[in-house]
């Protein structure tokens, strides 16, 4: 129960700092953290494949995308929020979490738990055995996106000796 | 062996920005193309044990365990495999003498590679979610070579491609999403199965509909083209014949045609919608492609458009239509890599893309006009070079399945082709020399060499029409029209 709590703690806090950080590229890490707190919960709830998505996907390939996107983008080009729009966030999170606490609860008693489907099984069999040839892709995906920010920043080192 | 299409290139483009430090230019060079050469090589072997097996499987294992490394192998898969080596070798080679004026060729080299292994891992693998993963491995690196040149016009590029991918992306994510909740399965095999068994037609055709938002984004199809015309002409010359020569038909027409020929199975309805959107592309893009005064511009119209031809005939449906579709795949991307690398040497030669700037350049460079030549009239399907053998069988596969209507805009479509390249031919290498050109020469070595090898295949496959046909189209063709039965019968 505690290890639950504090996961969903961390998915929650590192959910916010995603939002309320300015520097693109640390609130892009956030989600990152935040997607891989999500992933052990869904292993935890025994759905690997989930699990193993979660983390391939939003952990792994939308922050290289991310990342890929800040190096695209000039510094010159930041907009400014109005104020309306910073408050907006935090108001609609106390919202929600009111809603969460009144209908929450009773709402998930009445959805039918699925069947488990016929992949499952432990992390490491999902990730070594049945996914093995996902972590080559990632490994992929993440060789693409370091080379990329090498490629893309190179000019950037140029123009500043310069 | 066929696990060498993934890890070489992705080996050697981890180990080439470290090489880089030591060598700049030499060791990345001979690599990058060694280890192309050997993997066309590589795809060139493979061809006997698949013609004589029609396909077979592969599994690593890792010090005696199995690590469920899978992949499978037929000829559908094969021929895009030989397709992949053959054009990114020529377009390795032409890089050696056109990347000296960008500089940074390990790190450009390293990117390249790392498109290979995507390309090469979606056609192998044997699963919906790798498929996406390898797409986006092929995808991430192309930005960020669309993007290479760092100018603003490249960068605003590369942005708008990116976010009109990462749609189709999302697309493509939800689709195997609700199969993987339809049928609790992600391998091609379960899932073909699985479908078999389950009457959901309704949620198959929302999938069928969100595969083909995303792969037609990818493909650049009519109406979703609107990023290739701004990402391919602001690429440098080579990423412009990778991604029109290849990513688009790989990460689209392949991908798109074997989970509908060899997962989902191809129906009447679904082939009428594909054949369609086919056509229109061919049209739209062939007008829009007039208008253009940017040679790549102009070119990455014709690209949608020739890809509206690969789709109209892989969508037919008889083993006609689907072979005269792939022979038309092979060709469009040897002779599009052809005509992007050529403007590239043009663009090396002169400084410009814009036809009404050139002019009378046929005198002065005479092997750069020959091959564009050569490489326009092949994607016109003038005879007797290899365009117009696949033209006239798709022309034919429509006939005989009394589509007279789609037929006729096949051939009429043809002729706005030509129409349009001889434009180029006119006004780039033709009439009176302008004035700033009286002193240009040839482009350097590799780049002609590169463009001449291109323009012999055009020819060569164009004159041996018979044999090229029989060993790598007929076998990549029975392999998807087999449709389902063809995953039912790997042994997995």
């Amino acid at each position: 129960m505690i290890i639950q709590i504090l996961l969903l703690s961390g998915l929650v806090i590192f959910s916010i700092l995603a939002i309320l950080l300015k520097d693109l590229l640390k609130a892009a890490l956030s989600l990152a953290v935040a997607s891989l707190f999500l992933g052990i919960i869904f292993f935890r709830l025994d759905a690997p494949y989930a699990g193993v998505f979660e983390i391939s996907v939003v952990a792994g390939l939308i922050t290289v995308l991310f990342a890929l996107t800040v190096a695209l983008t000039r510094k010159d080009s930041e907009v400014k929020e109005a104020r309306l729009t910073r408050l907006a966030f935090p108001l609609f999170f106390v919202i929600f979490l009111i809603i969460d606490g009144l209908v929450m609860k009773s709402l998930l008693q009445q959805v039918p738990a699925l069947p488990a489907g016929p992949e499952t099984g432990s992390f490491g069999e999902v990730l070594w055995k049945s996914r093995t040839f996902d972590l080559v892709a990632q490994l992929g995906v993440i060789l693409a996106g370091v080379l990329a920010v090498l490629a893309l920043f190179r000019k950037k080192e140029e123009d500043k000796d310069e | 062996m066929a696990f060498s299409f993934i890890f070489i290139p992705l080996l050697l483009a981890a180990c080439l920005p470290l090489i880089g430090k030591f060598s700049k230019k030499l060791i990345p060079d001979v690599l990058t193309n060694a280890a192309l050469a050997f993997l066309l090589f590589n795809s060139i072997l493979l061809i006997k044990p698949v013609l004589s097996r029609g396909s077979f499987f592969e599994n690593i294992n890792w010090f005696g365990e199995n690590i469920n490394l899978q992949i499978a192998l037929d000829g559908f898969n094969l021929f895009m495999l030989f397709t992949i080596s053959l054009v990114s070798l020529c377009i390795t080679l032409f890089s050696i003498d056109y990347l000296k004026h960008y500089g940074h060729q390990a790190n450009f080299y390293a990117l390249l590679l790392v498109m290979v292994a995507g390309m090469n891992g979606l056609v192998l693998v044997i699963d919906l979610f790798s498929v996406y993963l390898f797409l986006e491995v092929a995808a991430v690196a192309s930005y960020a070579l669309v993007a290479f040149g760092l100018g603003s016009e490249e960068l605003e590029a590369s942005f708008k491609y990116l976010m009109l991918s990462v749609v189709a992306s999302a697309f493509i994510l939800l689709s195997i999403t609700v199969i993987f909740g339809l049928t609790g399965s992600l391998s091609f095999q379960a899932v073909a199965r699985g479908l078999q068994d389950l009457n959901a037609g309704l949620a198959v055709g929302v999938c069928l509909a969100f595969f083909i938002m995303g792969f037609g984004l990818k493909a650049a199809l009519v109406p979703f083209h609107a990023w290739l015309p701004d990402a391919h002409p602001s690429a440098p010359a080579p990423i412009s014949a990778m991604l029109s020569g290849l990513l688009i038909k790989v990460s689209g027409v392949y991908a798109l045609f074997r989970i509908v020929y060899s997962v989902i199975g191809m129906t009447p309805a679904l082939s009428r919608v594909l054949m369609a959107m086919g056509a229109i592309s061919i049209v739209v893009a062939a007008l829009l492609a007039l208008g253009q005064n940017d040679i790549k511009r102009m070119l990455a119209y014709s690209s949608i458009s020739q890809v509206g031809y690969i789709i109209l005939g892989l969508a037919i449906g008889t083993p006609l239509g689907i072979a005269g579709g792939l022979f038309h795949l092979f060709n469009h991307a040897v002779a599009k890599g052809l005509l992007f690398l050529n403007s590239g040497s043009i663009q090396h030669i002169t400084g410009t893309r814009n036809l009404n700037e050139l002019g009378g350049l046929g005198k002065k460079v005479p092997i750069t006009a020959g091959t564009n030549l050569i490489g326009a009239l092949s994607i016109a399907g003038v005879p007797p070079l290899a365009g117009f053998w696949s033209k006239l069988i798709i022309i034919i596969a429509l006939v005989q399945a009394k589509h007279f209507g789609y037929a006729l805009v096949a051939v009429l479509a043809s002729i706005l082709t030509l129409w349009y390249y001889l434009l180029i031919q006119r006004k780039a290498f033709f009439g009176p020399l302008n004035e700033r050109w009286q002193k240009i020469k040839e482009a350097p070595f590799w780049m002609t060499t590169a463009n001449i090898i291109l323009a012999l295949l055009c020819l060569l496959v164009g004159i041996f029409f018979t044999p090229v046909f029989n060993t790598w189209i007929t076998p990549a063709a029975d392999a998807l029209a087999r449709g389902v039965q063809q995953v039912l019968m790997w042994g997995i």
